[in-house]
């Protein structure tokens, strides 16, 4: 069953992708943190999970416990005492993104630093649940399908949280409006400050996830900000279905572009996807019409 | 006219800024007492995985080693070697800028070279220039004849695309002849200038032996998912499944073969194959799979050379381009000495035309290139021992098949 | 400043830029390396600036350019005279950014931000693919003799011709209409700006220069492959070193780019270890510590525009309608938010536009300026049929609007903000000049202030001088008396009136009834997208169908 073949394999793969968007959504679409660092955190809690598989022989799936909280404290310090400050200068939302932008890409070069001064410039993987599971007659594996069921899940509950409680409604006001939000009593900075943190846990949960079956080096944390991007661009800013119905989209054209037409092409095929995406609908598939 | 002005003074706020953190870095001559020995490598960027494998542990080792001896010989005085060392963050232009650092302002007496064809190919021109002598050990390109033609000073050491693959073909057609395999071969390759330009030479090497491509795909760099792939190259059902693939990719594949139970007769994958960190991750798995490289793993200076390099640097060298890293240093450490003074142009011939004793054995240079070297290796009971080419000294039998992954 | 000042600093400037050209023959290889490093990110930021920094689209397509142009340079180089292949190289990145220019331009954001990245990602990739299938090789080598001194001089010819190129586009009415623009792409095309067009010429102006540089940096390396040519940190660092010198000035870039190309060397060279930790942090105390980039700390000098254009509100007699409106409706998706709608203005007059909030009065002012095109219906300026064209082609014929939200460009002196409304107007014969406006609508005291610093009241008086600078035939107010206090509201009425005593012809949506029974002549009330009566304002202000519309009750 060729279609199954794509289509089961494709999932897997968007999953990835969403996954390591999610965090994204939160960060730059509702903190406005346009993070460039975002990569670096991610392979971080890579290495994080790596060293507590090979030095602890704790499992990646336990070492969520310590790495997601640990993350968003660093998050929201960072939050606190750098970001903050920054939101609070910029006159615009433009000015905002240009110093955010301008602030992480050093943030960037710290992690990165940290991260070669610990591990070298080397590659490192290992093997964590790299089992065969075969569904409706694909062979999938384990660890890949781990990464699927938490995007689904944590996109799920992110998306409910946003949506249907009160602390996500006024997280949602705040994205739209940040200054319309300050109006009606919402604390902005607070829940700009937490939102960025919970990213950052999202980050976690997507750099521990991936240890399990990418092989990374501390130099990789640019192709996955950049990945993240794309995805949470296409999705639509701060839509976290959109996120997660255009990474998984992304996963089934590389797929379906690789077994049916050629190998080579995947990374254009996704490419053209984001751009052509993105010229039908200038705000991603689910963003709000511009006015 | 007050704006014009303005520019101006801009102007020279910024010459002065400039100028000012220029002299800061100025650097003192010594008498020689020393060897200074510079080198601009990838700590940063993406190619700093392969650099902090192949090279940087190498160059380390070899300072290490050669200070514990008094240093190199000049004359009748043992002078230590001291470092200088940049990043040059995986970019062609800073790379150059770095050579022409070390050689102008920390006037080194020695330069040693990049990681990557990239950045041999660009910092080429000016060492040639400079008349430094440029060991480009860790470049593979069909140009290395013409390059080592066109500038003198520079030597090849990894051979040549077409010597890899040809070796790869000649011992595949030889277990062909034999009845071990079949005709079927199925390859991948990466679309970067390595990728093709092993699966061209390979393409027709593969056919002058009779062999027959049923699966011959291209995939691009950063592709994140290899396993369709993979289930179209299984579907040809080939004999032998061969990937020109690069470090992570090459752990994709290995990993996905064994989720898909692929089980090809022979299952050659690399570069990476020849890391520690592939055996490191596939354990008894890694056993049958062939790779890029290889070494004569018996040799007593190779197991030597492991044993010092796990010493030093914490961890075992690759099995491809690591022990000829360090012997290239060992020649450069020769050629010095036969010349007996830091004369780079004499230096430079001397590595050209000179015999060497070196870990890898004794190493003679024709036109540039080192004309032996081991393309074809073999994960075998935890070592990953040279197979091909087949008329070197110290070519170990391939095992066929590939024991089924476990 | 006196004389001998003056001639101190021009013999000094004389000789800095002899000292610059003259530089390789005094600086060895390493400083001259370092030199070129300077001048190769100065002219990629500063080109890049060029479009960036007023716009405020901040590009990642930057290396998109570059690598075309290198990689012209990597296939023409050695078979064609040197001249023809930087020709080559500016054809093809200028073809490249028509073609893609005119896809994204429209995105805005952070949706231009990444989209210009995955064009640049997206045509790598298809160089690779057609180097893979159809060339057989992805790397291309050029072998020439281009020794670092050439290399200088063609580097440093190239930022001549770049800061030659940005002086005069700073100085030319296109560099006004791009900071106008960027601050407000709305108001800057109800001023009659062609944004598109606008921003399309400097962009491919920008990628010219990017793509040159490649072809001119290309050599050096004696390889190149997508990876070299096409690495996205090229993009990041160009943009980090225009926005951290500060992209909205044309020397902003160059002081971004001198202090980190040597802040990355210094810091290479003393820690190759911690560089990058020292980095990040000396990086993010920069941007803590200067919040306008390093220009800020000279008072960052905005280019002003140096000649007034003469512009002026006319007054012509005409017997036929001046604007004719015929049944023109609006729907969106199904809802009729203007249905059927037909009046006439004559000349000289003041219509009124009147209706519970939502009944469609924004809209229908919407389509007759040329935000929104009308679903069907015809309107006519003086003859001129308005359908289907664009906004800023109708504010070119004479049709000014003001916004419900009053929309400034607010980083714009006030002088600026009227200027820019003025830059591609066509009609001659105008009789006051931009601050004869400013004066006549009570803002003769503020030319130099910044736009968003005016009072809401001073935003709104700016906003109908920057309408009136369009020397037009027919001005749309869109409640631009909402939110006054009533001794503002006096003023603003009596502002209005001495408008319409000039002649000026005007329409006015608008909630405050006392400037209507005092200005209108004629009024229209609208209610759910249609006309439900018109006539004088006392008049169907008395009307039950409209005192129901107001009440809100069905049952009229």
């Amino acid at each position: 069953m060729l279609l199954v073949d794509i289509v089961l394999p494709g999932l897997v793969l968007g999953g990835m992708y969403a996954l390591i968007a999610l965090g994204l959504t939160l960060q730059y679409g509702v903190a406005r943190i346009m993070n460039l660092s975002y990569g670096e955190s991610l392979v971080a809690a890579a290495f994080g999970a790596f060293s507590l598989y090979s030095g602890f022989g704790l499992s990646p799936l336990a070492a969520l416990l310590f790495a997601v909280p640990v993350a968003m404290a660093l998050n929201w310090l960072l939050y606190r005492f750098l970001l903050e400050r920054l939101m609070r200068r910029g006159k615009d939302r433009g000015a905002q993104e240009i110093d955010s932008i301008l602030v992480t890409f050093g943030v960037l070069f710290v992690i990165q630093g940290a991260m070669l001064v610990a591990f070298g410039g080397q590659y490192y993987s290992y093997s964590y649940l790299s089992i065969p599971v075969v569904v409706l007659g694909s062979t999938l594996a384990v660890n890949r399908l781990v990464a699927l069921l938490f995007a689904a899940l944590v996109g799920g509950a992110v998306y409910l949280a946003l949506t249907r409680t009160r602390i996500g409604t006024a997280v949602r006001a705040i994205a739209v409006d940040a200054n319309a939000a300050r109006l009606v009593g919402i604390d902005v900075a607070a829940l700009s400050g937490l939102a960025f943190a919970f990213g950052g846990g999202l980050v976690a949960v997507g750099g521990v996830l991936v240890s399990m079956f990418l092989t990374f080096n501390a130099a990789m944390g640019v192709v996955f900000t950049m990945k993240a991007l794309v995805v949470v661009i296409m999705g639509g800013v701060g839509n976290v279905m959109g996120a997660l119905v255009a990474g998984l989209l992304l996963g089934i054209v590389e797929t379906a572009v690789a077994r049916l037409v050629d190998p080579g092409l995947t990374l254009a095929a996704t490419y053209t996807l984001f751009l052509g995406v993105l010229l039908i609908k200038p705000t991603g598939l689910f963003g709000r019409a511009a006015s | 006219m007050y704006s014009a002005n303005r520019r101006t003074l801009l102007r020279i706020t910024g010459l002065v800024a400039f100028a000012t953190a220029l002299g800061a870095f100025a650097s003192t001559a010594d008498a020689q007492e020393k060897i200074r020995i510079g080198y601009a490598i990838s700590k940063t960027g993406p190619y700093a995985g392969g650099a902090g494998i192949t090279t940087l542990p190498n160059y380390e080792l070899w300072v290490k080693d050669v200070n514990a001896t008094g240093g190199i010989k000049l004359g009748d005085k043992k002078l230590p070697i001291e470092v200088v060392e940049y990043d040059d963050r995986s970019s062609s232009e800073e790379a150059v800028k770095a050579i022409e650092r070390l050689a102008n302002q920390d006037k080194v007496d020695f330069i040693l070279s990049p990681w990557s064809t990239g950045l041999n190919l660009a910092v080429g021109p000016t060492l040639n220039r400079l008349g430094y002598p440029h060991l480009a050990v860790t470049s593979v390109t069909d140009k290395a004849p013409e390059l080592a033609k066109r500038w003198s000073n520079a030597t090849f050491w990894l051979g040549t695309s077409a010597q890899i693959s040809e070796a790869l073909a000649d011992l595949l057609g030889k277990l062909k002849s034999d009845g071990k395999i079949g005709a079927n071969v199925a390859m991948v390759s990466i679309a970067d200038q390595f990728g093709i330009e092993l699966s061209a030479a390979g393409r027709e090497a593969l056919k002058k032996h009779g062999f027959t491509l049923t699966y011959d795909k291209t995939y691009p760099m950063g592709a994140q998912d290899l396993q369709p792939l993979l289930k179209d190259a299984i579907a040809s059902n080939p004999d032998a499944f061969i990937a020109f693939s690069y470090p992570p990719d090459t752990i994709a594949l290995t990993e996905q073969a064994q989720l898909l139970k692929f089980n090809p007769k022979i299952f050659y994958v690399g570069v990476g194959t020849a890391f520690p960190l592939y055996k490191g991750k596939f354990a008894a798995n890694s056993d049958g799979v062939m790779g890029i490289g290889g070494w004569n793993a018996d040799s007593p200076q190779l197991k030597d050379y492991l044993a010092r390099h796990k010493a030093a640097t914490g961890k075992e060298p690759d099995r491809w381009a690591s022990s000829i890293t360090y012997a290239s240093l060992q020649v450069l450490q020769q050629a010095i000495e036969k010349v007996g003074k830091v004369d780079r142009a004499a230096v430079a011939a001397e590595i050209r035309s000179g015999t060497f004793d070196t870990i890898i054995g004794k190493v003679k240079l024709k036109d540039g290139l080192l004309q032996e070297v081991w393309s074809v290796g073999q994960w075998q009971n935890g070592e990953f021992y040279a197979l091909a080419p087949t008329s070197l000294p110290g070519a170990r039998a391939p095992v066929v098949p590939k024991a089924q992954w476990q | 400043m006196t004389a001998p000042v003056r001639t101190l600093l021009w013999c000094a400037g004389v000789a800095l830029a002899a000292a610059i050209v003259a530089y390789p023959l005094y600086a060895n290889g390493y400083y001259l390396a370092l030199g070129i490093s300077v001048l190769y990110f100065t002219i990629l930021a500063t080109a890049w600036a060029m479009f960036s920094g007023p716009t405020r689209y901040i590009s990642l397509a930057t290396v998109a350019f570059f690598g075309l142009g290198a990689y012209t340079a990597a296939v023409l180089g050695e078979t064609m005279p040197w001249p023809v292949v930087l020709l080559a190289a500016a054809g093809v990145g200028a073809l490249t950014a028509v073609i893609t220019g005119l896809s994204t331009l429209r995105l805005s954001g952070i949706y231009f931000v990444i989209f210009s990245f995955g064009l640049a990602e997206l045509i790598r990739q298809l160089v690779i693919w057609y180097e893979v299938n159809i060339h057989k090789s992805v790397g291309r080598y050029l072998f020439s003799a281009v020794t670092q001194d050439i290399l200088y001089w063609q580097l440093l010819g190239l930022a001549a011709l770049v800061f030659l190129v940005g002086w005069l586009l700073g100085r030319s009415r296109y560099g006004l209409a791009l900071r106008a623009i960027g601050a407000d792409e709305t108001a800057a095309s109800h001023s009659g700006i062609d944004a598109t067009r606008v921003k399309l010429g400097v962009f491919v102006l920008s990628a010219t220069f990017i793509a040159m540089t490649g072809a001119v940096m290309a050599p050096r390396w004696t390889y190149i492959d997508p990876a070299i040519a096409f690495n996205p940190t090229i993009s990041f660092q160009v943009v980090i070193m225009a926005l951290l010198g500060g992209a909205g000035s044309l020397f902003g870039p160059v002081l971004g780019v001198i202090p980190l190309v040597l802040l990355f060397e210094v810091l290479t060279a003393t820690l190759p270890n911690h560089f990058s930790i020292v980095l990040g942090i000396v990086f993010v105390l920069i941007v803590m510590v200067l919040p306008n980039g390093v220009i800020g700390l000279f008072g960052a000098g905005r280019s002003r525009v140096p000649a007034e254009r003469r512009a002026a509100a006319s007054a012509r007699t005409m017997d036929a309608p001046l604007l004719g409106v015929e049944g023109v409706s609006k729907s969106f998706s199904g809802l009729r938010a203007v249905d059927d709608v037909s009046f006439t203005v004559a000349p000289g007059e003041i219509i009124g536009i009147i209706g519970p909030n939502g009944s469609g009065k924004t809209t229908l002012l919407n389509t007759l300026s040329g935000a929104l095109r009308p679903s069907s219906g015809t309107i006519r300026l003086g003859g001129t049929v308005l359908n289907g064209l664009r906004a800023h082609q109708i504010a070119r014929l004479g049709l000014a609007r003001t916004f419900q939200l009053v929309r400034v460009m607010p980083d714009m002196t006030v002088a600026e903000n009227v200027a820019a409304a003025r830059l591609f107007s066509t009609s001659g014969g105008s009789d006051a000049t931009g601050s004869e406006l400013l004066d006549l609508v009570g803002l003769g005291a503020m030319h130099e202030a910044p736009a968003g610093d005016l009072t809401y009241i001073d935003q709104k008086r700016l906003e109908l001088a920057r309408a009136l600078a369009l020397q037009p035939r027919l001005v749309l107010l869109d409640e631009w008396l909402a939110g006054l206090n009533p001794s503002e509201l006096e003023a603003g009425i009596a502002l209005i009136a001495k408008l319409r005593d000039r002649g000026l012809t005007i329409i006015m949506v608008e909630h405050v009834m006392d400037a209507i029974r005092a200005l209108c002549g004629h009024c229209i009330v609208m209610n759910a997208g249609s006309v439900i009566a018109r006539g004088a304002p006392d008049e169907v202000l008395t009307d039950p169908k409209v005192v129901a519309a107001y009440l809100g009750g069905e049952d009229a």
